[in-house]
């Protein structure tokens, strides 16, 4: 089996590269995924004033980062409305032995000959 | 069924950016006369009338600077060379970026490629699997556009950089797995959250479930838990993150075309140091040329249902997608794949969703008219298989594939 030696590059980092017209390319598509966000979720970046791709990377860490929150905040938000639904049962469920105990309770008084009827 | 497609059960396509097939696998013709790569009579009239030949002088950076034009009108003329009758010579290169810097000396680098040495990774496995002698970008234009034909077999009418708004009814090939019956996985990994993806930003809004960072997709790889298709993003801008500085890899002119190869190196590891190395195969492709040199003429194609005007492509007339672009690197890996494996037939990105389609789901329909006409690189897994078409042909996995250190 052969291990293939890679050279490492030296120097390359350079975040004050001027941004491509690729990086600008995408940041526009991911401006206007943001523009659809609810408003908590904005960036305070305006992206025609951004000049290299270190700001360009904190462009779109943000957005990116706000898609998946705003995602992920939604699907908690209707996690939590299923408690509540099963909220509403149980209250039903009680309401039901409620009703019950009632029921029992006015066939005893019947026995005993109650004069409050059921209300209509 | 050969035992390479029998076992095959997951693919992996990494997709980088901007170089074309003369520029990094050009060398590999003085090793493999078999390779359509650079030959000593190659070479494009510069602005003086003077023939520039094609070298083995590409550096990792630095040297193409500012980028090489890659929209649509400088494709044109790096195409047909500005001929008046329009006849596709692979020409107009140095013109072509001449036109940048009014600069004759700094034109000519654009017939630069790299030395096989240079780039041990990318023409290893070149040499190692399936190297495509013709697989070309889809569109004769940038890069969003060619991505979108990965991802859709369609860039929708698009020729340029401008958000592509999708309409039905073609689906992304994300879209058809997960919504098939039986259903099948899929997932996108984009380098992390700082790099983001590219083109599919309306998949990240709708369907953030889809995407994974590269962390993500090397756990998935040792833990055997790979989806049916997978789409590998490099890192597109050199950013800080947890762990430190992070050097674009996406070998983007001037982005460090070591550090890509780094990339290259990971990807492949990852895939063979895993369970899933005898059902994967992995497809590493560049989406389009970046406007550098290559010998290759795109053929002409049959159309697509969309046609892009003369005011959109700016070179006064409408292209109704019936050309494809320049031809870029593109090898197939797999442990069933014979050592040295040349492929001559056509293909471009739409192939891409065409395999995978075929591969997972067989018939399916709506697909676009570039899609159903593009060629496939895995025979599907059904039915009687043509064995010259068979690139997984070998009847015992192969226990000689290399490893890089990276």
């Amino acid at each position: 089996m052969m291990m293939i030696h890679v050279p490492r590059p030296k120097n390359a980092f350079n975040p004050n590269r001027p941004v491509s017209a690729l990086l600008k390319a995408q940041m526009e598509y991911l401006h206007e995924a943001e523009k659809r966000l609810p408003l908590r979720y904005h960036s305070e970046i305006y992206i025609n004033a951004v000049k290299t791709e270190g700001e360009a990377a904190k462009y779109i860490r943000h957005v990116t980062e706000a898609i998946h929150e705003a995602h992920e905040d939604a699907a908690a938000a209707r996690a939590r409305v299923v408690p509540k639904r099963k909220r509403v049962i149980e209250i039903a469920a009680v309401a039901d032995e409620a009703g019950e105990r009632r029921m029992r309770g006015r066939s005893k008084s019947k026995k005993k000959g109650g004069s409050r009827g059921p209300k209509k | 069924m050969p035992p390479g497609l029998d076992k095959l059960q997951h693919i992996v396509v990494l997709m980088m950016e901007n170089r074309s097939f003369d520029h990094m696998l050009g060398s590999l013709k003085a090793v493999n006369t078999a390779i359509d790569g650079v030959t000593p009579d190659l070479s494009n009239p510069d602005t003086n009338g003077n023939p520039v030949k094609a070298q083995a002088l590409a550096e990792f950076q630095a040297q193409l600077q500012p980028d090489p034009d890659h929209h649509f009108p400088a494709v044109d003329l790096q195409i047909f060379g500005g001929d008046p009758n329009r006849v596709a010579n692979m020409q107009g290169f140095v013109k072509s970026y001449f036109n940048q810097q009014r600069d004759v000396g700094h034109s000519q680098k654009i017939m630069y490629y790299f030395a096989q040495k240079d780039l041990p990774v990318l023409t290893t496995l070149a040499l190692e699997f399936a190297v495509f002698n013709r697989w070309f970008a889809s569109i004769p234009g940038p890069t969003i556009c060619n991505r979108a034909f990965a991802h859709y077999g369609t860039s929708f009418g698009r020729v340029d950089m401008n958000l592509i708004y999708i309409n039905e009814p073609f689906k992304s090939i994300y879209d058809r797995l997960i919504g098939a019956t039986p259903k099948h996985t899929s997932k996108l990994y984009y380098y992390d959250t700082t790099s983001s993806t590219m083109e599919v930003t309306n998949l990240l809004e709708n369907q953030p479930e889809l995407f994974g960072t590269f962390p993500q997709f090397l756990d998935d790889c040792a833990k055997g838990n790979l989806p049916d298709y997978t789409f590998v993003e490099p890192n597109f801008n050199d950013h800080e993150s947890d762990s430190g500085e992070e050097v674009a890899n996406d070998q983007h002119p001037d982005h460090n075309v070591q550090a890509g190869e780094i990339y290259i190196g990971q990807v492949y590891n990852a895939i063979k140091n895993s369970p899933l190395w005898p059902n994967t195969a992995l497809l590493t492709v560049y989406d389009e040329h970046g406007g550098i040199y290559d010998h290759v003429v795109p053929p002409a194609c049959p159309k697509d249902q969309f046609t892009a005007s003369a005011n959109d492509t700016g070179t006064g007339l409408p292209f109704a997608f019936d050309r494809l672009g320049v031809r870029v690197p593109a090898i197939l890996v797999s442990p069933w794949i014979p050592k040295g494996t040349v492929v001559n037939r056509v293909f471009d990105h739409a192939s891409t969703p065409a395999t995978v389609t075929k591969f997972f789901l067989g018939d399916y329909a709506p697909r676009s008219p570039r899609e159903t006409s593009a060629d496939v690189f895995i025979e599907p897994n059904s039915g009687a298989v043509d064995p010259a078409r068979n690139l997984l042909s070998l009847d015992v996995m192969r226990t000689d594939c290399p490893d890089f250190d990276v």
